[in-house]
C-alpha cells in the first residue's frame, strides 16, 4: 500500500488581523491506492477549501501535502499546474464539461495536454468511455446530455490521464437521488479498477454505501466515523 | 488551436459574425487606403513617374518647384558632379488652354523638358516631339476627356500661342492637373513672349534640375552651390499644391479606421471572453497551461484577422476591376502587404486584452462552483 495523498497538519486562514477566519485547523489524513474516501459536512465548514488545499489550487497557511508521494511545498504555479495534469482527476459540482468540445474530445483534449500519443489517447478514452456506457454518445455534445451521462463524461474525462488521485467536489449535487448513487457507484468502480485514490466531497449523507472511509469535517478537522 | 478550432465550429453563428465586422472593416480600411493612394497618382503621378530620384531647387524656394528658378550656371555645375544625363532642366508653369473646334477650357501644367533626356515623355499614342520641333506638345491622355485628339491645336490662354497635339503619354498628372510637355524651344517663345520684353537675347530660367543620383553627391551639391537645395523626390512631392493637405486627411482617415478595428475587435473578444471566464478556472484546474489558453486565443483571432482579410482582399480587386476609370483607385503589392500586417497587428494587440483577462482567472474558481 501506497499513500496517494498525504495531508499533514494543514491549516488555511483566510484573511488576516481580526477578521481572520481558520478553515482548515492541523488536519491530517492519509488516502491509500485503491481507497474511496469521502468528506461531509454542511455548507460553509470549509469542503471546498479543504478539496482546493488537497488538488493543488490553493496553498495552504501552513502544513504539507504529499500527491503520490511528492510535496507541493517547494513547487511555483506552472510546476503545480503540471501536477494538476498529470498527477490529479478533477470532477467539479455540475460536470462543467466544455459546451463546444464532443464528449470523446472531451477526454482527447487532456490527453493532448499530457502529450499522449494520438492512438493511446483513443485507445484509452474508447476503454473509459465504454466502461462507463456513454461510448454510444461519444459524437454528441454536452448540450445534447442528460446531466448524469454528463457526470459520466466527467468522471471519464477525470481518470483520462490515469491520475493518482481523484478529486470530486460534490459531484451528485446536480443530480436526482438515483442518478447521483450510480455516478458514485461508478467512481467507486474505477478505484478499484484503476487501483488509485477517491476523495469525494459531498453534503449528501445518502452517497455513503461505496466509500471505504467517511469523515466528518468539523472545526477545521477531519473526523472518521 | 485545438480548442480554439472546435469552439469556431460550435460557435459558427457568433464567429462568423465577427468576421463579417472585420471583413467590413479591413475592406474599408484597403478601400480608403486605395483610394488614397490613387487620389495621390492622380495629382502627382507626373513627378512620380520621373526617373529622376533628386531635384535641385534654390535654396529659398521652400521646396516649391514654381517659386524656384535656377539657371544654366547651376545646370552645368550639376552637370560637371553627376554627368551629363544625369542632369536635366525642368520648367514648370500652370495655365489654361482652350481647344480649337471644342468647347473646352482646361486647367494643365506645361512641363517643359529636354526632349533627348531623363524626362522626356513616354508617348503611348501619337507621335513624341523633339528639341527642334516648333509648336507640337505631347499632353495627359486624361485630355481626350475634354474632346482633345491627336491633331486638336490648342491654345494656351496666358501666352496666347497655340500648339498642335502631336501626342499622349499616360498617368502623367501635376496637382490634379493634366501636364502638357513643350520641349524648350516652345518654352522660350512662350515666357518671351509674356515677359516684359528686352531680354529676348538671355535664356528663360527654368525652375529645377532633375537629378539621377547618390544621396551623398546630393549633399555634396547642396553644399558646393550656394543657391541650391538638393531634395528627395519625396519631398519634392509633398511640396506639390494641395498634396499633403489631401494625403494628410486620407491619412487620419485611415488611422482612424485601424484603431477603431482594433477597438471593435478587442471589445467583442473582451465580451466572449468574459463570458468565458468560469470555462477558462476549469481549464486552468485540469491543469491547462496559461501559454496554451493565450495562444488559443490569439489563435481565434489570428485565424479571423487572416480570413476575413483574404476575402476583403478579393473583394477589393473585384471592386476595383468594376470601378469607372475616373474614380483614383490604386493598391500595389507593397501598399497591400503594409495595410494587412497592420490589419493583423492591430487585431493582435486587441486580443491581447483578453489574453489579460485569461491570466486573471484563478483555477480556484473552479472549485465550490455551481452554475454552467
Ligand atoms: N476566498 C475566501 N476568502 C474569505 N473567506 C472564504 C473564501 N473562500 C471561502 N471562504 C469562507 O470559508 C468558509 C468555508 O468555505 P467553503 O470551503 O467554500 O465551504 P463549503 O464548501 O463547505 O461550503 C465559508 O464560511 C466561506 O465564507
Ligand atoms: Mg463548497
Amino acid at each position: 500500500m501506497s499513500a496517494k495523498l498525504m495531508m499533514k497538519q494543514v491549516t488555511h486562514t483566510y484573511g488576516d488581523g481580526d477578521g481572520a477566519r481558520t478553515i482548515l485547523n492541523h488536519l491530517d489524513l492519509t488516502v491509500n491506492d485503491s481507497e474511496f474516501v469521502a468528506v461531509l459536512g454542511p455548507s460553509g465548514t470549509g469542503k471546498s477549501t479543504f478539496l482546493s488545499a488537497a488538488g493543488a489550487l490553493l496553498t495552504p497557511t501552513s502544513g504539507e501535502i504529499y500527491i503520490d508521494g511528492e510535496p507541493l511545498g517547494n513547487k511555483d504555479k506552472s510546476a503545480l499546474t503540471e501536477l494538476r495534469l498529470q498527477k490529479i482527476g478533477f470532477m467539479f459540482q455540475s460536470a462543467q464539461l466544455l459546451p463546444y468540445l464532443k464528449v470523446e474530445e472531451q477526454l482527447l483534449y487532456v490527453a493532448k495536454l499530457a502529450k499522449l500519443s494520438t492512438k493511446e489517447a483513443k485507445e484509452r478514452s474508447a476503454y473509459l468511455l465504454k466502461r462507463l456506457g456513454i461510448w454510444e454518445r461519444r459524437n454528441h455534445y454536452p448540450e445534447k446530455l442528460s446531466g448524469g451521462e454528463k457526470q459520466r463524461v466527467a468522471i471519464a474525462r477525470a481518470w483520462m490521464n490515469k491520475p493518482a488521485v481523484l478529486f470530486a467536489d460534490e459531484p451528485t449535487a446536480s443530480l436526482d437521488f438515483s442518478r447521483g448513487k450510480e455516478v458514485v457507484q461508478m467512481i467507486a468502480d474505477e478505484v478499484k479498477n484503476e487501483g488509485k485514490a477517491a476523495v469525494m466531497v459531498t453534503h449528501d449523507e445518502r452517497m455513503l454505501e461505496w466509500c471505504d472511509r467517511v469523515y466528518h469535517l468539523q472545526d477545521g478537522v477531519l473526523v472518521e466515523q | 488551436m485545438f480548442l480554439a478550432l472546435r469552439e469556431m465550429r460550435h460557435s459558427k453563428a457568433r464567429y462568423s459574425l465577427i468576421m463579417v465586422i472585420m471583413l467590413l472593416v479591413s475592406f474599408l480600411v484597403l478601400f480608403v487606403t486605395g483610394l488614397a493612394r490613387g487620389l495621390a497618382y492622380a495629382n502627382v503621378s507626373a513627378v512620380e513617374n520621373m526617373s529622376a530620384n533628386y531635384f535641385a531647387v534654390q535654396s529659398d524656394a521652400d521646396h516649391a518647384f514654381r517659386r524656384s528658378q535656377l539657371s544654366d550656371t547651376e545646370l552645368s555645375a550639376a552637370r560637371s558632379m553627376v554627368g551629363e544625363k544625369n542632369a536635366t532642366p525642368l520648367a514648370v508653369q500652370m495655365s489654361t488652354i482652350t481647344a480649337d473646334g471644342a468647347d473646352v477650357k482646361a486647367d494643365i501644367t506645361f512641363f517643359a523638358v529636354d526632349m533627348d533626356g531623363m524626362l522626356k515623355p513616354k508617348v503611348v499614342q501619337g507621335d513624341g516631339i523633339t528639341n527642334e520641333t516648333k509648336g507640337s506638345v505631347v499632353v495627359d491622355s486624361k485630355l481626350k476627356e475634354s474632346g482633345i485628339s491627336i491633331g486638336s491645336l490648342v491654345k494656351d490662354q496666358a501666352s496666347g500661342l497655340t500648339f498642335k497635339v502631336a501626342g499622349f503619354v499616360k498617368d502623367s498628372s501635376y496637382s490634379h492637373t493634366p501636364v502638357v510637355y513643350i520641349n524648350n524651344l516652345d518654352w522660350q517663345a512662350m515666357r518671351q513672349g509674356t515677359g516684359q520684353g528686352g531680354s529676348s537675347a538671355q535664356q528663360v530660367p527654368y525652375n529645377v534640375i532633375a537629378l539621377k543620383t547618390t544621396s551623398s553627391v546630393a549633399a555634396q551639391i547642396t553644399s558646393k552651390l550656394n543657391n541650391v537645395e538638393v531634395i528627395t523626390q519625396k519631398q519634392a512631392i509633398a511640396s506639390i499644391p494641395g498634396y499633403s493637405a489631401e494625403q494628410n486627411s486620407l491619412l487620419m482617415m485611415i488611422v482612424f479606421l485601424f484603431v477603431i478595428s482594433g477597438f471593435v475587435l478587442a471589445v467583442f473578444f473582451y465580451v466572449i471572453t468574459i463570458q468565458k471566464s468560469s470555462q477558462f478556472g476549469i481549464l486552468k484546474a485540469m491543469g491547462t497551461k496559461m501559454s496554451y489558453l493565450a495562444w488559443s486565443v490569439v489563435g481565434q483571432v489570428l485565424i479571423l484577422s487572416v480570413a476575413s482579410l483574404t476575402i476583403s482582399l478579393l473583394l477589393t480587386f473585384g471592386m476595383n476591376m468594376g470601378l469607372p476609370d475616373t474614380m483614383p483607385f490604386q493598391l500595389k503589392g507593397q501598399t497591400i502587404g503594409l495595410t494587412s500586417v497592420l490589419f493583423i497587428g492591430m487585431s493582435l494587440l486587441g486580443s491581447l486584452i483578453s489574453v489579460a483577462k485569461v491570466a486573471k482567472v484563478d483555477a480556484l474558481d473552479a472549485i465550490g462552483r455551481t452554475g454552467a
